[in-house]
């Protein structure tokens, strides 16, 4: 469904992306890992154009496009396929939780009001929020207001969910509760990339893990393979150390 | 002390009619006028668009350096001798409309780019184009941000009429003046003008804590 070819990016002198390929299938949950600085975001960024890369190609439902070559309109045209879930939420300060959800589908979409409030007050019920239909985002908990991105994503019907480390700003217990609407999307099918640190879901949720390094894959498979037998030193290492953590942790 | 009292509350009524007629009027419609242009002009720098951009800076950059005195003794006295004639008002309302724009667009200005980024990431990817996130995401938020320092500007603008009355315009000020002339009274006339204008100015206090409170339910 969705192919990433060659990508490049570089912030000034400093190469973030030094040619990554990518392959997301329909239905796929993709957990793409690595430590901090080693280009997920960026990669993740570039695949919704909200940086530009310097070079490689996106093939969406087998139609390509550069990088460099797309133009506004063919962005806009690819975003409504798509939805961003991000790590500190952005959620419209100035509009409700269901105006959050339902915004996309009257401006970007023109799909009635009245039939975008019915999917979107649907999209609430499905993170358990649909009593907080008419609280504005400083009314809510980071883990609410996470959710509410999720069912600002999921209105819209997109082909696929990309989430940038989105319970990375989340105190550990509220983590719990966005981990658990992305399990729902998953087991129902939806096609996910996941940018994440958290290696449970990584683990139990998605199928295929790719790890980066310093703008490259170093390691991608299913994840059971990944995590139980790690074929790279620097992935081994890096399981080891996350083990560490977790066991001085406990 | 009883032919002030009586001069104070005769001239009372003389002096509040020009501020009701000319001086409330002028700022309204000036600042009316003034916030188009700020938004504009603040727009097409947030935008970054190429040579309006640079025609903006310039325009800030000639009307904030200049005194708002000199803006109206050039349009109203020096104009006509290139053959360009504006009435008094008119002329007081071109110059006080861009003077202020000219300062409410950096404020404006100010505001939008302490919208942070994500708020615009946020409306592309739930396939907003430009135009349609900053009219309804950005410009909301930018705007409440300004709200107290463009009332601020408004409540300075009460008072800057008062220039007005050096091109000719029979506002508050001149009536005060014209009543000192005939009664020689210069003190509590003065004096009384100035609670005139600092009742407008309590008034619109009062109306922005009333604005303030209604832009903040969200928080």
């Amino acid at each position: 469904m969705l192919e990433v070819k060659n990508i490049r990016k570089s912030f000034g002198d400093l190469e973030v992306l030094r040619g990554v390929d990518l392959r997301v299938n329909r239905g796929d949950v993709v957990a793409i890992l690595g430590p901090s600085g080693s280009g997920k975001t960026t990669l993740l960024r570039c695949m919704n154009f909200l940086e530009q890369a310097d070079d490689g190609v996106l093939v969406f439902d087998g139609e390509s496009h550069p990088f460099r070559q797309i133009t506004k309109k063919g962005i806009v045209r690819l975003r409504k396929k798509t939805a961003f879930v991000f790590q500190n939420y952005n959620l419209f300060r100035n509009k409700t939780a269901l105006q959050n959800v339902t915004e996309g589908l009257i401006i970007g979409r023109r799909i009635p009001k009245s039939q975008a409030i019915e999917i979107g007050e649907q999209a609430l019920q499905k993170v358990g929020l649909l009593d907080h239909r008419d609280y504005y985002p400083s009314q809510l908990s980071g883990g609410q207001q996470q959710r509410v991105a999720i069912a600002r994503a999921i209105a819209t019907k997109p082909e696929i969910i990309y989430f940038d480390e989105p319970t990375s700003a989340l105190d550990p217990e509220l983590t719990g509760e966005v981990l658990a609407v992305m399990r729902t999307l998953a087991n129902e099918g939806m096609t996910m990339l996941v940018v994440t640190h958290e290696m449970g879901f990584a683990r139990h949720v998605s199928n295929r893990v790719i790890f980066l390094e310093n703008g490259a894959v170093v390691e991608s498979g299913d994840a059971y393979s990944f995590f139980e037998h790690p074929k790279e030193a620097r992935t081994k290492a890096f399981l080891q150390t996350l083990n560490g953590k977790l066991t001085q942790a406990c | 002390m009883n032919y002030l009292w009586s001069l104070l509350a005769e001239s009372f009524w003389q002096i509040l009619i020009p501020g009701l007629t000319m001086t409330i009027p002028l700022t309204v419609i000036s600042f009316a006028i003034a916030m188009v242009i700020a938004v504009a002009v603040a727009l097409v720098q947030f935008a970054k668009v190429p040579v309006i951009r640079q025609i903006a800076r310039f325009y800030i950059w000639v009307i904030r350096g200049t005194p708002l005195l000199v803006q109206l003794f050039v349009v109203f006295f020096g104009l006509p001798h290139v053959g360009i004639l504006i009435d008094a008002f008119p002329a007081a309302v071109l110059v006080f409309s861009i003077n202020q724009g000219a300062y409410c667009a950096e404020t404006v200005r100010a505001a939008l780019e302490s919208v942070p980024a994500g708020q615009l990431e946020a409306a592309a990817c739930a396939g907003l184009t430009w135009s349609q996130s900053i009219r309804r995401i950005v410009l909301p938020q930018a705007l409440r941000t300004a709200f107290p320092p463009l009332s601020n500007s408004l409540i300075g603008m009460v008072k800057d009429t008062s220039l007005a009355a050096n091109i000719t315009v029979t506002e508050m000020f001149m009536a005060t003046e014209r009543i000192v002339a005939l009664t020689a009274e210069p003190l509590a006339l003065y004096i009384e003008v100035g609670v005139i204008y600092l009742l407008f100015c309590t008034v619109l206090t009062r109306l922005q804590r009333v604005g303030e409170k209604r832009l903040s339910v969200y928080g």
